[in-house]
């Protein structure tokens, strides 16, 4: 990028999001940024949905891409291009709410994300075993065993309910998930802020620029 | 009430970015080994020297909210990965569900081509947004790691359950994957799905252990300084409330 343009964004960018976050810090009723900032947030809202139909052309122009160059898997994308040329036109002409365009939602898109779900159920079982062979060391053995305590814990028995080792379970998985797992989990969720703030302040003080470099 | 504690935990952290950043460069950090950031640098030079792709995900999230910053973080380190991969005859492929997402990643990766002289070899759909819903954008990376010849995964963003999956793929795809989140039940997911799975804030930690810059190392002393006075408040608050000093 030309040294011309990373002078002009950098400021632009940087006053924009320092008047922004500034806008929440202040109290409205003294703030002469909140105007600002709502007129900023609005227009962030209009380019995110700039931004989709920019992404929907960049999914045409790669598929598109891959069958003129006849590269490999380019039956794949004859498949998306052909169904989403389809999606797009009758939700164009005839609405969203065209029983077509909700036949393709409730028969094609949902079963495929919900066997997905499923899928999902199957292949962490198998990572579970695959873990231990993979990476032998006792946090693995604690991940295993927890995870085996809280499902025997949370499932039925096939024995019925009534039995003093599932009640022990139950015991220990409550004591597990409410004590450890929720102490560990806000302990990871604080980690997690700190470092997006830190990311966030990178952007602010212009050592990060994900827009122009 | 705290709206003024948000702006005192902001300066203290600009303040201390800034007093880490001067003193990086005296004093220079010395961070615990990841062992996913260790193994990275190998995998994206086997991967050049094989021909095959690094790819990088930045998630399933959006640009707007704050999922957007792993896919900040992803970001960075793309930029360092661009660099590395700009002279091979694959260069890196970067994957998104989100639209603006994949224009920040066509601007960062065309920085970076441009940066070490290889602007031509940039190329636009090097950055694909594979589809907008979490579910469908993992269902279709088979496929693209398959006819890509991906042998390194890289998904640092933000990702929903459908991340385990992503990884696994990867790992079906025989690729190294390095794998974070900044959703903890998809951390834990990933945990057992990636080769390299990323715990907590490592999700953040990229640019430092890659030597993005000062204000990179700096972010992760900063953190640990901050972190610490919270644990002495909550420690202290939790001594109070069991005394029965306050309500």
């Amino acid at each position: 990028m030309k040294l011309g343009a990373y002078l002009l964004w950098t400021p632009v960018a940087v006053a924009a999001g320092w008047t922004v976050l500034l806008g929440y810090l202040l109290d409205d009723a003294v703030n002469p940024l909140a105007d600002l900032r709502l007129l900023l947030l609005r227009w962030a809202v209009w380019i995110a949905a700039a931004a989709v139909l920019m992404g929907l052309l960049n999914l045409l122009t790669v598929h598109w891409s891959k069958i003129s160059l006849l590269e490999p898997g380019w039956p794949y994308s004859a498949l998306v291009l052909l169904f989403f040329l389809t999606t797009l036109v009758l939700g164009v002409v005839f609405g969203t709410d065209y029983p077509i365009v909700s036949l393709l939602f409730q028969y094609v898109q949902l079963p495929v994300e919900a066997s997905l779900m499923g899928l999902l159920a199957i292949t962490l079982v198998l990572a579970g075993v695959r873990l231990m062979l993979r990476r032998r060391h006792l946090t693995s053995a604690i991940f295993l065993v927890v995870a085996v305590l809280v499902l025997l814990g949370t499932g039925p028995w096939p024995g019925g309910n009534a039995s003093a080792l599932q009640e022990a379970i139950v015991v220990g998985r409550r004591w597990i998930t409410q004590v450890f797992a929720a102490g560990g989990a806000r302990g990871i969720v604080i980690g997690i802020a700190l470092g997006a703030i830190t990311t966030g302040l990178r952007v602010l003080l212009a050592s990060d620029r994900p827009y122009a470099d | 009430m705290s709206q003024t504690l948000s702006a005192i935990l902001l300066l203290l952290f600009i303040l201390l970015l800034l007093g880490y950043a001067a003193l990086g460069r005296r004093r220079p950090a010395l961070f615990r080994p990841i062992p996913g950031f260790d193994a990275l640098g190998e995998a994206i030079e086997r991967a050049v020297e094989a021909g095959d792709r690094v790819h990088v995900s930045l998630g399933t999230g959006s640009l707007l909210g704050p999922e957007a910053a792993p896919a900040l973080a992803g970001l960075s380190l793309l930029s360092r990965i661009a660099t590395r991969t700009s002279m091979s005859d694959r260069p890196a492929v970067v994957t998104a569900a989100d639209g603006a997402l994949v224009m920040l990643a066509q601007d960062t990766l065309r920085a970076a081509y441009s940066r070490v002289g290889a602007g031509q070899r940039y190329r636009h759909t090097s950055a694909r947004m594979l589809a907008p819903s979490p579910f469908a954008y993992a269902a279709t990376l088979p496929v693209l790691l398959a006819t890509e010849n991906v042998s390194a995964n890289i998904l640092v963003g933000s990702f929903g359950p459908e991340g385990a999956l992503a990884a696994d793929f990867g790992r079906q795809a025989s690729s190294f994957v390095l794998a974070g989140s900044d959703d903890v039940p998809a951390q834990a997911l990933m945990y057992a799905t990636a080769e390299h799975p990323l715990i907590g804030e490592e999700v953040f930690a990229g640019g430092a252990y890659l030597q993005l810059g000062a204000l990179h190392s700096a972010s992760l002393r900063a953190q640990d300084a901050v972190r610490l006075i919270l644990v002495l408040v909550i420690l202290a608050a939790t001594a109070l409330r069991t005394l029965g000093l306050v309500g």
